[in-house]
């Protein structure tokens, strides 16, 4: 796309003037520049100046080398648990999402009654902000007076009384479970998308020479949809490495740190504890993280940030 | 839906129409509850399902948080935030992404995939400088605080679906244009951007929707109560209305409710919006 103006007819007069009005796109795309400087290119390198130094924010700091690292790799528990937390999240979140997602966007791909309603409610907790649907499902969750412990009082499914929060061996996946009510519908209209998009002579040309619904979907309809489900792949990889105020809300990382993330450890490093350096540290392992995956799914697998991209 | 004798059609939209019913239900639940525990009466304390149903349902709630919290007030925060950063990123985006789509420069290529780069980069992992930065700019603090970087790190999403659009184009009026002796500008302010309503609309439904949930740089950034923005708001409750969920959800509804009668009426505009332009017309 970089030839964009080649084609046009005035290449004949190659004068000093046009070679200066061919660097005007420079002045338009200049301010989006600074803007990319300042709030992410200088962060970018900020943090791994001060991932080397130990700093409490305030006072100037002192060069410790690649200290902060090597405590983040051999000694911090709670990193480890992040790691770990990081791979439950992003399986048990992606996956999950697109198969619902995608069995949703198959029924209200349909002429059913409602469908334009049926869409608006299953997208609907997508546009609510985290720190609502936080405090609401701590509501759910509650043990004593919470929708479903009242519901395993009313119907003696006693297992559904948990504490869902504070048990640190579930606290993770009460959250993970949020986050995919939150974020299904997201999977369904992307998916949705994608199946108007499939040309409806292959599948009409499927439908003749037999092939049942679970065949379509298996060998016809699946397939067609690989950049949706790279998509939702990236999108969801990049999502699970920035989750905060979800887990902010309904746990605090806790009990523990069972439930911490990546970004909820660098909060509690930074601005609650003061270790700023180190809290720098965590950052530059998540950005590399995020970076390697998200380039590796661009590059490799030809994921897009955008459908129609 | 499939083919086939009347009958197991019927049958089949009827499974398809239940399923539907049941699943929509369950999503709605936690929908639900916020507005029924918001019209709890103070005196129940112990209410049937968690809050879910509410036999005597009153406004109580509601007349002591107008009472007692300035809600106009942080949705005013929330627009004086939101409103300024759809703008610059509208402005800046659909200028760099006509460059991008139309014109050759120095390193062309280079600027595109480096403002790339941001949409595979965590927010969390900019925090700690981008709070450093609004210290030493004298930001912090202040709706300028929360502007500026969310218009950054809005740009380059909206460049890309801009770009995506303008690359689509038809290259033939433009030259037109340009024989006539029509600048780059000129192309760009009066040709592309009047044809672009659809992939700007999607830009500035995208956008808004971001810096208005944004929520860790404001928790980081805002610190006096009176500058906060909506999605602070349930955490300055938190503490007072602890003992007192009625109006703590009738808090979370009203700072909700907008937003989802903004996104039913915009729907149609929010669909193709949120899967990007990609339901073509």
């Amino acid at each position: 796309m970089s030839t964009a103006s080649s084609s046009r007819p005035d290449t004949v007069r190659k004068s000093r003037h046009q070679r200066l009005t061919r660097q005007e796109g420079l002045v338009f795309v200049l301010p989006t520049l600074v803007m990319f400087f300042v709030f992410v290119l200088y962060p970018i390198f900020y943090i791994f100046q001060a991932s080397t130094m130990e700093w409490n924010g305030i006072t100037p700091g002192v060069f410790v080398g690649l200290r902060n690292f090597v405590q983040l790799f051999t000694q911090d528990r709670i990193f480890h648990i992040t790691l770990r937390n990081s791979f439950y999240w992003t399986f048990l979140t992606i996956f999950p999402q697109m198969f619902l997602g995608f069995a949703l966007a198959m029924m209200v791909n349909s002429r059913v009654r409602g469908r334009v309603i049926y869409r608006a409610i299953f997208y609907m907790p997508a546009i609510i902000s985290p720190i609502v649907i936080g405090i609401i499902w701590q509501r759910i969750y509650n043990p004593f007076g919470g929708l479903l412990a009242d519901i395993a009082k009313l119907t003696g499914l006693t297992f559904l009384k948990q504490a869902y929060l504070a048990d640190p061996k579930i606290a993770i996946f009460s959250c993970i479970l949020v986050n995919v009510w939150q974020w299904t519908g997201f999977s369904m209209l992307l998916y949705l998308a994608g199946l108007q998009g499939l040309s409806q002579d292959v599948l009409d040309a499927a439908s003749v020479d037999g092939a049942n619904l679970w065949q379509r979907i298996r060998y016809i309809i699946w397939p067609m949809l690989k950049h949706v489900h790279l998509t939702l792949i990236l999108l969801g990889v990049i999502g699970t490495l920035q989750t905060f105020a979800l887990i902010f809300m309904l746990t605090k990382g806790g009990p523990n740190h069972a439930s911490e993330m990546m970004p909820t450890y660098i909060f509690l490093k930074a601005f609650q504890l003061q270790s700023m350096g180190y809290a720098s540290a965590i950052s530059v392992v998540l950005l590399i993280l995020a970076l390697s995956l998200s380039i590796f799914q661009v590059r490799v697998l030809g994921a897009r940030f955008f459908l129609s991209d | 839906m499939v083919g086939g004798p009347k009958r197991t059609r019927f049958f089949n939209s009827l499974i398809l129409q239940v399923l539907l019913l049941v699943m929509a239900f369950l999503w709605l639940i936690p929908i639900l509850m916020m507005l029924t525990v918001s019209f709890m009466p103070p005196e129940q304390r112990a209410p049937e399902l968690g809050g879910l149903i509410v036999t005597r349902p009153s406004l109580f709630n509601y007349e002591l948080v107008f009472k007692e919290n300035p809600i106009p007030r942080y949705f005013l925060n929330s627009l004086i935030i939101t409103v300024p950063s759809v703008i610059l990123v509208v402005a800046l985006a659909s200028l760099a992404a006509f460059a991008f789509s139309r014109l050759k420069f120095w390193g062309h290529d280079f600027w595109y995939y480096l403002l790339l780069l941001t949409l595979m980069l965590p927010i969390p992992t900019l925090v700690i400088p981008i709070f450093q930065l609004a210290k030493r700019f004298n930001i912090y603090n202040t709706y300028l605080g929360l502007i500026l970087p969310y218009t950054a790190l809005g740009i380059p999403f909206a460049i890309v679906i801009l770009r995506s659009f303008f690359d689509r184009f038809p290259r033939e009026i433009e030259d037109a244009a340009r024989l006539d002796g029509c600048s780059s500008l000129g192309v760009f302010w009066r040709i592309m951007l009047p044809l672009s309503g659809p992939a700007l609309s999607v830009v500035i439904i995208w956008q808004f929707m971001v810096s208005w949930n944004e929520f860790l740089l404001a928790l980081v950034t805002i610190e006096s109560n009176p500058l906060k923005p909506l999605t602070l708001v349930p955490l300055i409750y938190s503490g007072p209305y602890m003992a007192r969920p009625g109006a703590m959800f009738a808090t979370l509804t009203l700072i909700t409710v907008p937003v989802v009668l903004v996104y039913l009426f915009m729907q149609r505009y929010f669909v193709s919006g949120m899967t990007g332009g990609a339901l073509r017309e």
